[in-house]
């Protein structure tokens, strides 16, 4: 059939294609050289050849893009030519889809960059035309092809990420790379027209009978549009999501047919997967996983799936394995053995369970959703076997009658045994029903051991609560600490309750409110900071003295709630950062008081010696900031100097900590930036600021740039600019004296 | 190393260097066999031979997916076919489950595996096949390749330069079907192949056909395999013909009915002869 000159021709062809996969290069001269030979017109083998060679050549990740893009015209003229001949053959047509999706980006870019091109483009847009009108009326092949370029299109005019607003060659092809000003491409029009295609390639999922082969080449090509393109992402899920490929086929259940909906339901999973894998915190994370549930839920429910699965005829057939499948079938005849109750006190729980599986028996059925239990439960009863069910409420009948019977028994011995006994409680479901006569039981049989209370609680006399055994100081401590722990829970708690209720109140009270008048977090933090600092002021320092020589005695309790207010604080420091505020305020505050008090003291009493005043803000706010420093980000910058603005007191050891982040280059401006706030908004702390700043700008060359920015402006005069980049002659100026004392000693 | 003191049985079919010659006979063999034979004669009338081109893929690109390798560019059709596998390392097995021998993709090739497990310990790496499977594939190719470092499109012409089997007609790096032996490795192609955000544009059937880790289901997964393939192909050919030369108008009904659409229906017959062999598939892109 075929003549020997095509083959000929074929021939040369082929070595013309092996010469460009040899060598990129050659792809500008081969491909002008083809054109002509299988363009429209010319014989079927030869646009087949021609069309498979195009689609590889703007396929190939050889060839550079600037290339593709130069070759892009003349191709796109033959392609529009063989389009509108028009074509009939499907591998032709499938191939130039092909090619056309490879190009659509190509060509987009080229227009952005050269608006008089408008030739081009509307080459372009008429084979966008031609696919889209005959996009229905092609052969399958063709059409998946065709799905493919619309997402290609869709990409193409959605705004997608700039990655680097500074070098638009590197950004990928999106709508967000054309100018607003744009002669050819106005962007609400695009925007316009891929929302449009979009649903179209989206429409497949809502067909009343699904082809899973378009189906399927639509799913596997969302993954880059959902992860590239934001603004649609959503939509794209939603859409999925809603997809059944179960729904969407009609019976009869041919082998194909289920071939068809595993496959669907396979490749909806693996995308959604892909996406879950990508970003675990994807706000429709929840949706996802409940539907890749119930789509194997699903697969589970199509009987003769599992029967295709590799099962039991497969493995070896040996004497064994006849008797592991014996074994099985064995649970069917309905002979029920219900173990006795399980050991213990006796629950509901206890009381329903007749398997011995641990793993079964521990299993929270709530964990399931509702609908998903009815699936399960309602089938189930239907097909549970009469007397199974009847010997498995006989033998609850039976435990229960026991339990009755035993618990009775108990409670006579109990209340004869010991009369002061009234913890009761140990199977609470029943007392109810008891309590009645439980206690006029009690009365009767415990009025002789209590006679000689008696008289005292029937005349209401004086009663004085016997005086609790002396706590030891371990014990004292151990109850502080469970009390603070209980603290720390209403401070959680409160913090999971609904706000608006609380907003109201807090409105309303302005500055006459009490620090622990709203019973919120705020107010809990408030309680907790002034149980660490006022509740043991005065106790501690007389406990030091004594305990100083008998070395480090254990932690104080306000030692341990500052200890766990710093832990609570850490855990998500960006969002109780007003807790820390509140805290070191309380410090700050306290410290104050106690160094006044001393003076007080000291000033009563001269010879006595200097009493030393423990202060704790410093310590503790140097530790908080240490805590957070290493968390904390480039952008951080609002925690940093709402952290800095709010404390009470800047000191020299935090400003040092400031400066410290200029070690790492990222956070530089992060560090000079909160120095500037601080100098251009606390006065008091300005000189001791700058004097870091000077220090930081000539220990980390990053810093430069900003920080001389500040130090220009604040302190122009500074030997550190004179000097400029070289070494300091002397050293920075030695921080002079801050704004408050930061030691310890009251003098 | 032609000849191998090995057990009568040990799973593996030995390929003799230049051309492999088909396994030793058994009943599916000859039934394919047969059915290749007429393919070519009514073939050859026609186009000259369109071929489908396949990728075989498993876990380590040893076992599994390099029998399946064997089989097809080994059948007389001899088809287009490259093979990877999906793990991040090559792992055969050892002296004991805790001791793997470990290798690393795209840079050990099957001689120096096999060269190394050799002085290593012969006995123990004849017995357990492992030297066999090694010297089978370093006729085949040169080592084993990680798919998820494949990059469609690339031109592998060097690889028809080593000789690899199977590189004819997959220099341009591209394939129409890919067939993975295991669930998971099914999962990581397709997971990959959306990773890797379909720049070709071109669709790739992706079927997994799940076979046990061992030289003889290895073996006959290979051969169902062929099998698959020469349906697939099949049906790729018909197409070509039917809208070919002789005109889109000449066929009717079912025979205008493309290759792709025909895809889930030669799985499901196919499945129905395999039902052991638990199969799995989508259209996804390169």
């Amino acid at each position: 059939m075929a003549q020997p000159a095509d083959i000929d021709q074929i021939t040369q062809l082929n070595a013309a294609r092996n010469l460009v996969l040899g060598d990129a290069a050659f792809y500008p001269q081969i491909v002008n050289g083809i054109l002509p030979i299988v363009g429209a017109n010319t014989r079927l083998e030869l646009r087949r050849w021609g069309a498979d060679f195009l689609a590889e050549t703007f396929a190939s990740p050889v060839l550079a893009v600037a290339q593709k893009e130069q070759l892009a015209p003349n191709v796109l003229q033959t392609i529009r030519e063989i389009l509108e001949l028009p074509e009939k053959d499907t591998a032709v047509l499938q191939s130039l889809v092909q090619t056309s999706a490879s190009l659509y980006p190509l060509v987009f870019r080229h227009i952005v960059k050269h608006p008089d091109d408008s030739k081009t483009w509307e080459t372009m847009n008429a084979i966008k035309l031609v696919i889209f009108r005959q996009m229905d009326s092609f052969p399958c092949p063709v059409k998946i092809c065709c799905a493919k370029f619309l997402q290609r299109v869709v990409q193409v005019q959605t705004p997608g990420l700039i990655s680097d607003p500074r070098r638009p060659e590197q950004n990928e092809t999106s709508l967000a790379v054309v100018p607003r000003n744009h002669a050819l491409l106005s962007i609400p029009n695009l925007e316009a027209e891929s929302s449009g295609l979009l649903d179209r390639l989206l429409g497949v999922f809502q067909e009343e009978t699904s082809d899973a082969l378009l189906v399927n080449a639509t799913l596997n090509c969302l993954a880059p549009l959902i992860r590239t393109r934001q603004s649609i992402a959503n939509k794209i899920v939603n859409a999925v999501l809603e997809f059944y490929p179960a729904k969407h086929v009609r019976p009869p259940f041919t082998p194909t047919v289920r071939v068809s909906v595993k496959s669907m339901e396979r490749t909806a999973r693996a995308l959604l997967i892909n996406i879950l894998k990508r970003n675990p915190n994807h706000p429709m994370a929840g949706k996802m996983q409940m539907y890749i549930e119930r789509l194997m839920q699903s697969r589970l429910e199509a009987p003769d799936d599992a029967s295709r699965k590799r099962g039991l005829p497969t493995e070896p057939t040996d004497g064994l394995d006849n008797a592991k499948r014996a074994r099985l079938n064995a649970l069917t005849p309905p002979m029920l053995k219900i173990p006795p109750m399980a050991p213990g006190p006796a629950s509901y729980d206890r009381l329903f369970t007749i398997t011995e599986d641990i793993g079964l028996s521990s299993f929270d059925v709530k964990q399931l959703p509702f609908d998903l239990v009815l699936k399960i439960v309602v089938p189930l009863l239907t097909q549970v076997h009469d007397s199974t069910l009847t010997q498995a409420t006989e033998a609850i009948r039976t435990r229960l009658q026991t339990i009755t019977k035993e618990q009775n028994l108990q409670r006579q011995q109990q209340q004869q045994a010991a009369a002061a006994d009234d913890d009761d409680d140990y199977e609470p479901e029943y007392q109810p029903m008891d309590a009645a006569s439980t206690v006029s039981e009690e009365a009767s049989a415990v009025a002789a051991e209590v006679a000689d209370l008696q008289p005292e609680l029937v005349s209401l006399g004086p009663f004085v609560l016997p005086q609790p055994p002396p706590l030891s100081e371990e014990e004292a401590g151990e109850i502080g600490r469970s009390a603070v722990a209980r603290v720390f829970g209403m401070l959680n708690a409160a913090e999971t309750s609904p706000a608006p209720a609380k907003n109201q109140s807090q409105q309303k009270l302005g500055f006459s409110r009490l620090a622990g008048s709203t019973f919120d977090r705020d107010a809990w933090s408030v309680l907790l900071a002034r149980l660490a600092t006022r509740a043991p002021a005065g106790l501690e320092e007389d406990n030091q003295n004594k305990t100083d020589s008998a070395g480090r005695r254990q932690t104080t309790i306000s030692d341990s709630i500052r200890e766990t207010l710093y832990r609570y604080i850490l855990e998500d420091f960006r969002g109780r950062l007003n807790i820390a505020v509140i805290w070191l305020n309380e410090e700050y505050y306290n410290d104050r008081i106690k160094m006044k008090s001393a003076a007080n003291q000291r000033a009563g009493s001269e010879e006595e010696a200097q009493p030393t005043v423990p202060l704790h803000y410093d310590t503790w706010v140097v530790r908080l900031l240490d805590g957070f420093l290493a968390y904390l980000d480039s952008r951080d910058i609002k925690v940093l100097v709402r952290f800095l603005s709010e404390v009470p007191e800047i000191t020299i050891p935090i400003t040092q900590r400031v400066a410290s982040l200029a070690k790492d280059p990222e956070r530089v401006n992060l560090c000079v930036q909160a120095l500037m706030y601080l100098v251009m908004f606390r006065p008091p702390a300005r000189e001791m600021c700058l004097n870091t700043i000077e220090d930081v700008y000539q220990t980390y060359e990053e810093s430069q740039p900003a920080a001389r920015k500040v130090l220009v402006k604040w302190r122009p005069e500074s030997v550190v600019l004179a000097t400029a980049n070289g070494a300091a002659e002397e050293p920075p100026a030695a921080p002079s004296q801050p704004e408050a004392q930061p030691t310890a000693i009251a003098e | 190393m032609a000849y191998d003191p090995r057990r009568p049985n040990s799973g593996t079919s030995t390929p003799q260097p230049p051309p492999p010659p088909p396994p030793p006979p058994e009943t599916i063999e000859m039934a394919t066999t047969a059915l290749e034979e007429v393919k070519p004669a009514d073939e050859a009338g026609t186009t000259d031979s369109y071929k489908l081109k396949f990728c075989t893929v498993c876990a380590s690109n040893n076992n599994r997916s390099m029998e399946a390798h064997l089989q097809l560019s080994g059948a007389p059709t001899a088809f287009p076919v490259i093979s990877f596998g999906t793990g991040s390392l090559v792992r055969l097995p050892g002296p004991s489950i805790t001791q793997p021998n470990v290798y690393s993709f795209n840079t050990t090739s099957y001689n120096q595996m096999y060269e190394e497990l050799h002085s290593k310990d012969e006995r123990l790496y004849r017995s357990n096949g492992i030297l066999n499977m090694l010297d089978r594939n370093r006729n085949l190719k040169w080592g084993p390749e990680r798919f998820q470092d494949w990059v469609p499109g690339m031109p592998r012409v060097d690889h028809l330069s080593k000789g690899d089997k199977g590189a004819i007609g997959t220099e341009g790096g591209v394939v129409d079907v890919i067939i993975t032996c295991e669930e998971r490795c099914w999962d990581a192609v397709v997971d990959d192949l959306m990773n890797k955000g379909s720049a070709l544009n071109h669709p790739v059937h992706v079927f997994n056909v799940d076979i046990k880790d061992n030289h003889e289901e290895a073996l006959t997964g290979g051969k169902a395999i062929l099998d698959l393939a020469n349906r697939l192909n099949e049906a790729a050919v018909a197409e070509h013909r039917v809208h070919g030369s002789s005109g889109w108008e000449n066929g009717t009904g079912p025979a205008r009915q493309s290759f792709d659409e025909k895809v889930p229906e030669i799985l499901a017959e196919w499945q129905e002869k395999y039902p052991h062999l638990p199969a799995l598939w989508t259209l996804a892109w390169l």
